[in-house]
């Protein structure tokens, strides 16, 4: 038993669907498309805040702070400068996401626990706050991004994003990297004791969230053909990430994408049957998830003493 | 003449209006072992976190081949070459044993050498030394007390350090386990790691030392070779109190 | 002269934060838990001096106990028979878990009243008076003083009943004060209903000066967690000089920054206070 990627078989299942998924396009079904479209964009989202929230143990609940810089920056790139290539949209995306991880990090990763997670939460607010109030980026309006030739390139686009941002994180779980994210999560002055300088790798574990998310973003502002403040930094696009990784299983390459799927699915069913109240179940699936599994699915596979062990750990959890 | 290798100057530490160490000086030898006694409060954790860097002195300061240990980061210490246990054992619970020791080999003093696959090489070996290998697959957190200090003691021997500081490691040992870790010591120190060592059990930092320095009240009261300072009327009244030692002095045993 | 104007503005809007942070502060500080539906039982009690006032003409003043009581009867059962059961659990889960509650009541909300602004006029809703060139409203300035009984009576009552001492002591020690009989369980439902309880409260004081709708009170809840922070966790005290500096604050930075950039404001103010003094203006530092 050991490593931190998570339950090995679980993986390799996780894999062959995206796999599968890479051939929806061949389909020819634009609501399949959309759907798959929307997995692949939520499951890196989820990715990306696995990484500084599962793995190195900081709840952000400000990433989407990050998938809207990357959209608007795609949609920048557009408007003012008619590029055309994706490929240079995700890159300056990645950047300006990296950027201001890395700048906003330094004073904010200061923070623990309950500051730290209110922290990015009124960063994201704040940003979507600053944009709205900039004419140069479309103000409350927002604007219209580039449309492609093929439709499903944008599909291709968002299953090469998720699949390298499952990738990055399966390389860096591997890695020396991976470690020290978890010995920070584990016990951070432990860490500092045996060599991990914690700034330097909360910074790049919340970076590299950071470049997973504005890709994305960067893909979905063209996928979508409009951003605005509230499109780019939607609430839903902040939480569901979280939530996704917590049902698949925080603190594992597998868990992202898995819990994507299933929430997906959820959402896509209660959408089409209730339409007007589906929030409010979704709310409820959230508290259920939250009680009934609070460290996601492929946690329970991975317990010795399977259900009871679960149980136990529960039981800890009340008063 | 050989250049100073560590060296406790003066050092005082004062929390708000309590003086936890009142200017405290010795010399630490290489090679040596160094039992650090004294009663409870006297100051030993403190010292040694002002040692390991964890605290910054008030006054005073540690010098490890001439560098103030105060000027250096936390995380950048085991890169000096000082490493420590902690009197409280918390691994990091959901990680094996192997990798909480790996992760020592990654990021210590040798750790820029060391990729993945060679610093878990290493972390096995190390568990191999402090007897834990057929216990490297396990979670830290399944681990027993006794279990945890091994665990310790091979996190920070993975840091390569040049000096060890160990806090209280033998406390709530048995006999057997007590001689057992005397001897993981010695074998410790005969390959080359200066020893400074925090105990309450008088027989075992007797057994072990080379020197001893004993803490009362945030002052030195003592230093010196095991028996004369363990035989010393000062010690055993800062121990034992003013009235016992007067009341030996009056009837000896 | 704005300035003034500005601060007194700020003085008034700031009593109401006090109620707000006072709730928060409560729950966070003797359950450790971060009470992200905290808006969403505001916005219960502005609703319910709404339908009060709408159907039974109900002043919205005489609707404050009310919404106290009702708001506190259900965070009582939302603690005791939801929330109990991760209540020691990491940040993460008592954090999705409010914030999931959150999405619960307030879309029920939208269901019930639709997502369409309504408001409360009573005969009194413009009423005004001027000291010199401040103008004060009666309906603000009276808003204060109810804010500020609240705060007193909270004081006085977590310091003196028996509830509220063991309530203190819960909060030091909660496994030595299960020793000593405490009904760990009931106490916490009883102080995550008082929260909600104040919440509701400051929802119904509220709604006398804003208008409602059912995403009216996520907002407040970055506005509780920075009152807290800024005044000091734990006190009532802190949440009452947190609310109004911040009031004041929020008041100055609409003037000179612009209206349009709250959470802006907000989101430095944290910033400063948790990087320069983390304990806050009044708190006490924790080892």
């Amino acid at each position: 038993m050991g490593g931190i990627t998570g339950n090995a078989t679980a993986l390799r299942v996780t894999v062959g669907i995206l796999v599968l998924l890479a051939f929806v396009p061949l389909l020819h079904n634009g609501y399949y498309e959309n759907l798959g479209r929307s997995v692949l964009m939520f499951a890196t989202l989820s990715l990306g805040w696995n990484l500084i929230g599962g793995y190195t143990g900081y709840v952000s609940f400000g990433n989407v702070a990050f998938f809207g810089l990357g959209a608007y920056t795609s949609a920048a790139l557009w408007q003012h400068w008619h590029q055309q290539s994706l490929l240079v949209a995700v890159l300056c995306a990645i950047v300006v996401g990296v950027v201001f991880a890395a700048v906003l990090g330094l004073p904010i990763l200061r923070l623990r626990g309950h500051y730290f997670a209110i922290a990015t939460l009124g960063m994201a607010l704040a940003l979507q706050e600053i944009v709205a109030n900039i004419d140069w980026l479309g103000a409350g309006a927002g604007y219209a991004v580039r449309p492609l030739d093929a439709y499903s390139s944008y599909y291709v686009a968002m299953w090469i994003v998720c699949a390298g941002s499952m990738l990055a994180t399966y390389l860096i779980a591997r890695s020396k990297l991976g470690y020290a994210f978890v010995a920070i999560r584990e016990n951070e002055e432990a860490a500092a004791v045996l060599g991990v300088d914690p700034t330097r790798y909360k910074v790049i574990a919340w970076a590299i969230g950071a470049a997973m998310a504005a890709a994305a973003g960067a893909v979905f502002a063209g996928a979508n053909g409009f951003i605005d403040p509230p499109t780019a930094f939607a609430t839903d696009s902040n939480v569901f990430p979280i939530v996704m990784a917590l049902l698949g299983g925080v603190g594992t390459v597998a868990g992202p994408l898995i819990g994507a799927i299933i929430l997906t699915a959820i959402n896509e069913s209660l959408w089409s049957r209730f339409p007007q109240i589906h929030t409010l179940f979704f709310g409820a699936v959230i508290v259920l998830v939250v009680v009934f599994l609070p460290r996601g699915l492929l946690w329970l596979l991975d317990t010795r003493g399977g259900w009871r062990a679960v149980a136990a750990t529960l039981g800890a959890y009340r008063v | 003449m050989s250049e100073a290798f560590l060296t406790i100057e003066d050092v005082e530490m004062h929390f708000g209006g309590l003086h936890a160490l009142d200017g405290v000086s010795f010399e630490v030898e290489r090679g040596s072992v160094t039992g650090l006694i004294g009663p409870n409060g006297s100051g030993k954790t403190t010292l040694m976190n002002c040692v390991s860097g964890v605290c910054k002195p008030t006054r005073g300061s540690v010098r490890f081949h001439g560098r103030r240990i105060a000027d250096v980061p936390t995380y950048a210490v085991c890169r000096l070459g000082i490493a420590r246990t902690f009197q409280v054992v918390k691994p990091f619970a959901n990680l094996t044993v192997r990798e909480n020791v790996a992760v020592g080999a990654m990021y210590g003093r040798n750790g820029r050498e060391r990729g993945a696959r060679a610093s878990f090489e290493r972390a096995q070996e190390l568990c191999e030394i402090v007897g834990l290998s057929h216990l490297a697959g396990r979670l830290a957190s399944e681990l027993t007390v006794p279990g945890r200090k091994r665990l310790e003691l091979a996190k920070a021997l993975a840091l390569d350090p040049e000096v060890l500081l160990l806090d209280e490691v033998m406390a709530g040992l048995n006999a057997t386990e007590v001689d057992e870790a005397l001897r993981l010591l010695r074998t410790v120190n005969e390959g080359g790691v200066t020893l400074i060592v925090v105990e309450h059990l008088m027989k075992a930092i007797a057994s072990i030392s080379t020197t001893i320095v004993v803490l009362a009240e945030g002052k030195k009261i003592a230093q010196g070779a095991p028996a004369e300072v363990l035989a010393s009327p000062q010690v055993i009244e800062a121990y034992l109190g003013s009235r016992y030692a007067a009341r030996q002095r009056q009837s000896p045993p | 002269m704005l300035f003034w104007q500005d601060l007194v503005n700020g003085i008034l809007v700031g009593g109401i934060f006090a109620v707000v942070a006072l709730g928060f502060s409560l729950v966070w500080g003797i359950m450790n838990i971060i009470n992200l539906a905290h808006g969403a039982f505001i916005m219960m009690g502005a609703y319910t001096a709404y339908v009060l006032f709408a159907t039974w003409h109900v002043d919205p003043f005489l609707s404050i106990p009310i919404g106290f009581v009702l708001l506190y009867a259900f965070g009582y059962c939302i603690q005791r028979f939801v929330i109990n059961y991760v209540v020691r659990a990491p940040l993460l889960t008592t954090f999705l878990l409010t914030f999931g509650l959150s999405l619960l009541i307030v879309n029920v909300a939208l269901l019930i009243f639709h997502g369409d602004t309504k408001g409360i006029t009573t005969s009194y809703s413009g009423a005004n008076f001027s000291i010199g060139a401040v103008t004060v409203g009666w309906t603000k300035l009276w808003t204060l003083l109810v804010a500020l009984a609240i705060t007193a009576i909270m004081h006085v009552w977590l310091s003196s009943s028996r509830t509220g001492r063991a309530i203190r002591a819960m909060a030091l020690d909660i496994d030595a004060a299960q020793l000593t009989g405490v009904r760990v369980s009931h106490l916490y439902a009883v102080v995550f209903g008082l929260g909600a309880g104040l919440a509701g409260a400051a929802g119904v004081l509220i709604s006398l000066s804003y208008s409602l709708q059912p995403s009216m009170g996520d907002p407040f809840v970055i506005t509780a967690f920075v009152c807290c922070v800024l005044g000091g966790l734990g006190t009532v005290q802190g949440a009452l000089v947190g609310g109004l500096v911040y009031g004041v604050l929020e008041s100055f930075g609409a003037q000179y920054i612009g209206t349009g950039l709250q959470d802006a404001v907000a989101l430095v103010v944290l910033l400063l206070v948790l990087i320069v003094r983390p304990r806050g203006i009044l708190g006490k530092v924790t080892a």
